[in-house]
């Protein structure tokens, strides 16, 4: 059995809380990680599979660049930029799909904006937002997603981690039944290292690093979504022709729950100017 | 690796720092050179996001003066090809990237450029 998944209550400054729960424990495992997170999931792949030649997107929390080389039958037909804020996991993912093709990497937080404005035909944040510990800081990020891509056709990918494990999942989740809510966890990495004694005997030590996620209950990454745009002064709606010209906004594409997350397409539509 | 095609999205970001932040100076850059498979397709879907005049400056500081200084309207396939080599096969592998707004030093370490702001920089 692994080890338990346990509740956690965010009791300091959220963005020192992150560095000691999330960035520093990242550095630790990143070369663990990386050698167990090599398979893309299935709403992922296709989403990229979509998109058309010559596109360029942001992977925002990039991880080991798993998405990088994707995708996989059409091979450099897209470009996209990781960004994330572990050097080790980017030391990884800079040789993300194992060919000797060089992926790009950037050093960077997604909190942050170090893009021209919308210069992004596409943006995926993948199983990382769940990673931020407060609700304010979820919903910036999802608004840097929408800034980062183009106001006129931008599509946004993101992922996290749902509350609603899969049943396949060994994970046993502490939840409040009650109020349905989001909950804040630890996640348990166990790391071994094997070391050889004196007398030839290999010793296994291994070691525990709790990783903080915030899991998602049902409808709150729409919600957050829903938030995010409005606030940045974007409809959430399908285009319709007869609006304002130089009306923003973004449409739901699809919505859903994957194999212990949840998800959400995004499509921006702008009104032409007259 | 910082090639020029991601140069070319990078701007400064620093607290306060928001007109002529962009296109950052390369300084100190060793540069590799990298074969990559020659996708016209793909330059020419790319080429709507890029910022012409900032790409050429780059691509001559770093000593390639291959690009016209304005861009043509007809891209044959030796202009494309010159602009694949351009933005996906050159490889600043060490460096700085410098803001010529506000000075700010962004380093390149084993090819990858640190974009992070200490705490008082964060806009
Ligand atoms: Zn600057």
């Amino acid at each position: 059995m692994p080890p338990k998944v346990e509740a956690t209550v965010v009791d300091q400054d959220a963005q020192k809380y992150e560095q000691l729960h999330v960035h520093e424990v990242y550095e630790q495992i990143a070369g663990h990680f990386s050698s167990t997170r090599y398979k893309p999931w299935p709403i992922i792949a296709c989403f990229l599979a979509s998109l058309p030649t010559g596109w360029v997107g942001l992977d925002s929390g990039t991880g080991n660049g798993k998405y990088l080389p994707l995708p996989a039958d059409r091979p450099g037909c897209l470009m996209t930029i990781g960004m994330d804020r572990s050097q080790n996991l980017l030391n990884a993912a800079r040789t993300a799909g194992g060919t000797d093709v060089i992926r790009e990497v950037v050093r960077g937080d997604v909190l942050d904006n170090p893009w021209r404005r919308g210069i992004f035909d596409y943006c995926i944040s993948i199983a990382t937002i769940h990673h931020l510990a407060t609700h304010e800081r979820r919903k910036l990020a999802v608004q840097r997603t929408l800034q980062a891509v183009s106001p006129n056709h931008g599509r946004v990918l993101i992922y996290v981690w749902a509350i609603d494990q899969d049943e396949l999942s060994k994970r046993q989740i502490p939840k409040d039944n009650e109020t349905r809510a989001g909950q804040d966890v630890f996640v348990p990495w166990v790391l071994s290292t094997q070391k050889k004694s004196e007398a030839d005997s290999v010793q296994t030590q291994s070691q525990v690093y709790n990783r903080y996620y915030h899991m998602f209950a049902e409808g709150e990454l729409s919600a957050l979504v829903h938030e995010a745009a409005t606030e940045l002064g974007m409809l959430v709606d399908r285009e319709s022709s007869n609006g304002d010209p130089g009306t923003r906004g973004v449409e739901v594409v699809q919505d859903g729950w994957e194999r212990s997350n949840y998800y959400v397409e995004l499509r921006l539509w702008e009104n032409g100017q007259i | 690796m910082v090639r020029l095609i991601t140069h070319n999205l990078l701007s400064c970001h620093a607290k306060g720092c928001t007109t002529n932040n962009f296109p950052l100076q390369f300084k100190d850059a060793e540069i590799e050179h990298r074969e990559a498979d020659f996708n016209p397709e793909f330059i020419r879907g790319l080429l709507p996001k890029i910022e012409w005049k900032a790409l050429v400056d780059t691509a001559k500081e770093l000593g390639d003066t291959s690009l016209p200084y304005e861009q043509p309207e007809m891209m044959d396939d030796e202009l494309l090809k010159t602009l694949h080599h351009v933005l996906l096969e050159m490889h600043v592998e060490e460096g700085q990237m410098i803001c010529p707004n506000c000075n700010h030093v962004y380093p390149i370490s084993n090819g990858i450029p640190n974009m992070l702001l200490a705490e008082h920089e964060i806009a």
